[in-house]
């Protein structure tokens, strides 16, 4: 993975196979406490305690399709923080969801990029119009906060039956997704 | 700044066209967006579905996104699902590739056989 987006990308995806019908994603950059922070909190059917900390082994996967049983998504997003100096954390109750916390240190030279966040929410959004995303874009830089919402339950409401793949929907939900991104400064993190 | 009243607009638009032509889905197209394929460049290839899809004005078309398909070696992979019709599966997919998808089979109804890693169920 070459950016913290795609590794978004493949936890969202997680939670969908976990069947979560509400994933909550929040991206806060804070400069003043030189901090980059994910949270992706699901309602999914969560894990116990020994499947939790079996996902952060690369030799572990739940996905019967693989003949090699190798996970790489989890572990390959911890060590990409941990090499930032920063840090994963994943708490799960079965029955209740998983909430998972990544940490990078924001000016850390080994940290890698954000990257093409429109596209990935983009992507999920349509991609998973069974699931209700609520996403939440803060930036905290020389006391000045600015911060997106953007919530998909109340647009699908509003199309009705329209599908999320009807092309003006498309370039709605990519223009806003555009918007919010630029207006909390997060093309170039 | 798109508010909801853009929203009302469009829905306003959609259920017209939908009158004219009936609402039935066409084709289904499924994005393999498992970790492998994710690094493989399937948010580029679903990024590229969506442009046509939106550039095209293509309105019996639905995507969607799934996971692991156990075809690792040919990421991206993408299904085309017609009604009627054997499943198509292309692998190694690009943007480019996605391009070609889209006007030849989606638009024109011929399979593109050179991108075809797999069909039938």
């Amino acid at each position: 993975m070459q950016d913290i987006s795609l590794h978004l990308l493949d936890i969202i995806e997680n939670s969908v196979r976990a069947q979560a019908k509400n994933i909550k994603i929040r991206v806060i950059r804070n400069v003043q406490k030189n901090r980059l922070r994910i949270i992706v909190e699901d309602d999914g059917i969560g894990m116990d305690s020994h499947t939790l900390e079996m996902a952060q082994n690369p030799f572990y996967t739940s996905k019967q399709e693989r003949e090699k049983k190798v996970g790489l998504g989890i572990p390959l997003f911890k060590q990409n923080a941990e090499l930032s100096n920063g840090c994963f954390k994943m708490a799960s109750e079965p029955g209740f969801g998983t909430v998972l916390t990544v940490d990078f240190e924001l000016d850390n030279i080994d940290r890698m990029p954000l990257g093409n966040l429109k596209d990935t929410l983009l992507g999920a959004i349509v991609g998973h119009a069974e699931v209700d995303f609520s996403i939440n874009l803060s930036a905290k830089e020389k006391g000045v906060e600015q911060s997106f919402h953007f919530d998909t339950a109340a647009i699908k409401e509003e199309l009705g039956d329209i599908p999320l793949t009807y092309p003006d929907v498309i370039e709605y939900i990519d223009q806003s997704l555009q918007e919010g991104i630029q207006n909390t400064n997060m093309e170039e993190v | 700044m798109k508010t909801l009243a853009d929203l009302k607009k469009i829905r306003e638009k959609a259920q017209e066209e939908m009158k004219l032509r009936g609402g039935n889905v066409r084709i289904k197209i499924v994005v393999g967006m498992g970790t492998s394929g994710i690094a493989m460049g399937a948010r580029e290839v679903m990024k590229t579905f969506l442009e046509e899809i939106a550039n095209r004005n293509l309105t019996d078309v639905l995507v969607t996104q799934t996971g692991e398909k156990g075809l690792s070696s040919m990421e991206p992979v993408v299904d085309l699902i017609e009604e009627g019709k054997p499943k198509v599966t292309y692998g190694n997919m690009t943007p480019d590739k996605v391009k070609k998808v889209v006007v030849e089979h989606i638009v024109n109804g011929r399979t593109v056989s050179d991108y075809v890693v797999a069909t039938g169920n």
